[in-house]
């Protein structure tokens, strides 16, 4: 076997580690080095089997249900939470906001009220004490929002692949009609919608199934004209958002780079249609 | 912040991660018993530590006490399986390039689940952990390293030997299980 110093940058490359201007220097190679094709094609070759076959072993049930209940277990012993301030002074506007927001959805969602409280005040606590002093709220929010419904308390109001059984569920709670279809991306699996709040006005969140990844896209009406996606990386989720066709979306999930950027051209494509 | 606070900042925040973590155990061990006796105690160490738990980096800091606990756990109740490498720091600069007779691109995207699956259990453990973070969990080199606790160019180069490995035990016309363990172990710090 011949040793060279740049193996480890295919390598790199194929795993999407590579700075701009490297992978652009190994994709411009790749059209005339057949060998450096041959690599990158074999190791890509073996990601994808990999990713295709590779047992991922999910959690047993009695397990999970044994954790759970161990920390509940751990959790009553302490004071109840309900009463419980947010013990952020600084952040008063953001705390009535969501006080706001809780309110609403009290009103709007007696049933789930109780567990919905609660996950909201533990998710609102935890996002207002880890915020970052300078990020933008609204992605702070949808960030929250991802997070909760990912827990798996509250996923999806209205559980169905089909949007013509979502859609009309959404345009009569929203009282707007959003662009509500499957994607055409290989793998994915639309899980439904549900109504969310974000910014301190209902949304509409599409939930999609990628691979093992959740996403989230949060969609309402904007005044303002089409815009291309801007994508932003926190706290080890990535989001898009965008305008198009009067409505303003937020796409956000833990998938890898490549995969999330191919999903929000689909979603962009699915908005169009 | 109150005790009671950290639990549910525990339960948001590291719960999300138990697939993962046991997928983690599950490989390492070999063995779901195993596995869940590993996440079990895992979970119990990580709420003591949970004055690390940040949002931002919830997985590979439980992926973290996982493995921790897993060579632990194996180191007491199977040290016959213990292995380490001393693989130098800046191995990864001087990995070899694939040579000319291995399998195509086709042949790999061939395999099947069982020789994909068993190709993998076959890697020894410091090789099996990379690649397992990085194919399956899909981590960056950064958490990887982090989860591992190497620095990032031994991340590099255990993953390129790994995915060596991968390919030579899915090479056509060989048996699909061969004991890359033993033979692997000889030629890693060649």
């Amino acid at each position: 076997m011949k040793t060279t110093g740049e193996a480890w940058k295919v390598h790199a490359f194929v795993d999407d580690e590579l700075d701009l201007a490297s992978r652009l220097a190994i994709e411009q190679r790749m059209e005339t080095d057949t060998a450096l094709r041959q690599q990158v094609e074999s190791l890509q070759a073996l990601r994808d089997a990999t990713r295709e076959h590779a047992e991922r072993h999910a959690v047993p049930d009695d397990l999970r249900e044994r954790m759970t209940a161990m920390l509940r277990a751990t959790r009553r012993e302490a004071p109840a939470p309900a009463a419980a301030p947010v013990p952020q002074p600084a952040r008063a506007p953001g705390r009535y906001a969501w006080a706001h927001a809780i309110e609403r959805w009290l009103a709007w969602r007696p049933l789930v009220a109780s567990t919905a409280f609660v996950t909201m005040v533990a998710v609102g606590v935890n996002v207002a004490m880890l915020q970052a002093s300078n990020t933008d709220k609204l992605m702070d929010e949808a960030i929250g929002s991802h997070v909760r419904s990912t827990v798996g308390e509250h996923l999806v109001d209205v559980a169905s692949s089909d949007h013509h059984t979502v859609k009309p569920f959404l345009s009569a709670k929203l009282g707007f009609s959003p662009p509500v279809r499957e994607l055409a991306l290989p793998g994915s699996v639309f899980v439904g919608g549900r109504i969310d709040y974000l910014g301190g006005r209902p949304v509409a969140a599409l939930v999609y199934r990628q691979g093992q990844h959740l996403v989230n896209a949060f969609v309402w009406p904007d005044s303002g004209g089409d815009s291309r996606p801007s994508f932003a990386s926190e706290r080890g989720f990535l989001i898009a958002h965008w305008s198009q066709g009067g409505m303003r979306h937020c796409v956000i999930s833990d998938l890898n780079r490549e995969e999330f950027n191919r999903l929000v051209e689909a979603v962009r494509v699915a908005a169009a249609s | 912040m109150g005790e009671d606070e950290e639990w549910r900042r525990f339960e948001v925040l590291a719960m999300p991660h138990l697939d993962a973590a046991y997928n983690l155990a599950r490989w390492l061990t070999h063995d779901a018993h195993d596995a869940q006796d590993v996440v079990q105690e895992a979970l119990l160490r990580a709420m003591r530590y949970i004055g690390g738990l940040r949002l931002e980096s919830a997985r590979p800091w439980l992926l973290q006490i996982v493995r921790h606990t897993c060579y632990s756990w194996l180191k007491e109740n199977r040290p016959a399986q213990q292995v380490s490498l001393d693989d130098p720091d800046d191995a990864w600069r001087e990995l070899p390039a694939p040579s000319a007779n291995e399998p195509p691109a086709l042949a790999i995207r061939e395999a099947d689940r069982r020789q994909i699956n068993e190709a993998i259990a076959a890697l020894p453990a410091p090789y099996r952990e990379v690649f397992v973070l990085r194919e399956l969990e899909d981590l960056s080199y950064n958490d990887i390293a982090r989860i591992a606790e190497i620095p990032i160019g031994t991340v590099m180069s255990r993953l390129a030997r790994a995915r060596g490995l991968m390919r030579t035990s899915l090479a056509p016309g060989r048996p699909a299980l061969r004991t890359v363990t033993r033979s692997a172990q000889g030629g890693v710090n060649a």
